[in-house]
């Protein structure tokens, strides 16, 4: 592969890479950080990558190792309430900015790996198979994450407890789903 | 012998539990989805630091 060829690719994969790097760490700062300390990584080891070979899967390894090795250097703290606020937008009726907030409070809880693998395969459409080769292990293994994932969601936010704040968010998703519905009308 | 981890005893377990739910999408998991990309789709869309395109940049020119 060229070397144009190769930056190229690199520039491409760069948003995906900023959804991953913020899964990961939680945090905007961290995880733009995370993405330049990884293209950094991937630029020093280009001669290691195999042209022809899966570009995306090995560029995705590179940050999720890095964000490893920094994982053994300090204990990550921060939590999704860091993700742009602008997510949360006045488009959004009250309801379901809350609804939103509570979501991203409980992603923050959910292990990095099931986060990650959850993130990647909604946010980014990844098939299982191209999961499994971007993360390192294996396609069941792939699937087991992003399954335990949306259970442990759906646990906390629908209610193993079933307290008030539970009640009230399964009412906005039924309402949510319900008003999508009539809008085919 | 054992001849299978922890974690592979857990991952065969899961993978029966996904193959016996599986139907179409529960209600909660077209909410999950939808949520997820109100959450992280603006990131996608926004434009990458200049100075890490610079930094690829640099390192084109070498």
């Amino acid at each position: 592969m060229s070397s144009d060829g190769f930056h190229a690719q690199v520039v491409a994969i760069l948003p995906k890479l900023r959804v991953q790097a913020l899964a990961l760490t939680r945090n905007r700062a961290a995880a733009e950080d995370l993405v330049q300390d990884a293209v950094c990584n991937a630029l020093s080891a280009s001669n290691s990558f195999i042209p022809g070979t899966n570009f995306a899967a090995w560029m995705h390894r590179i940050l999720r190792n890095r964000f490893i090795s920094n994982l053994r250097k300090r204990r990550d703290t921060t939590d999704i309430e860091d993700v742009p606020a602008h997510t949360f937008a006045s488009e959004a009726p009250h309801e379901d900015r809350l609804a939103l907030k509570e979501l991203g409070a409980a992603m923050s809880r959910l292990p990095a790996d099931q986060r990650e693998a959850l993130v990647m395969v909604v946010v980014h459409g990844m098939s299982y198979e191209d999961l499994a080769e971007a993360t390192g292990c294996a396609v069941g293994t792939a699937k087991s994450r992003v399954f335990r994932a949306r259970r442990q969601l759906e646990a906390w936010l629908l209610g193993e407890s079933k307290d008030r704040s539970a009640i009230r968010l399964e009412s906005r998703v039924r309402r949510s789903l319900a008003g999508d519905a009539h809008a085919g009308d | 012998m054992n001849h299978f981890s922890m974690t592979d005893r857990k991952d065969k377990a899961a993978r029966r539990t996904i193959k016996q739910s599986r139907a179409s999408d529960s209600a909660f998991d077209v909410w999950l989805n939808r949520g997820l990309h109100e959450l992280f789709d603006d990131v996608v869309k926004e434009p990458v630091p200049a100075e890490l395109l610079k930094i690829i940049e640099d390192d084109k020119k070498k």
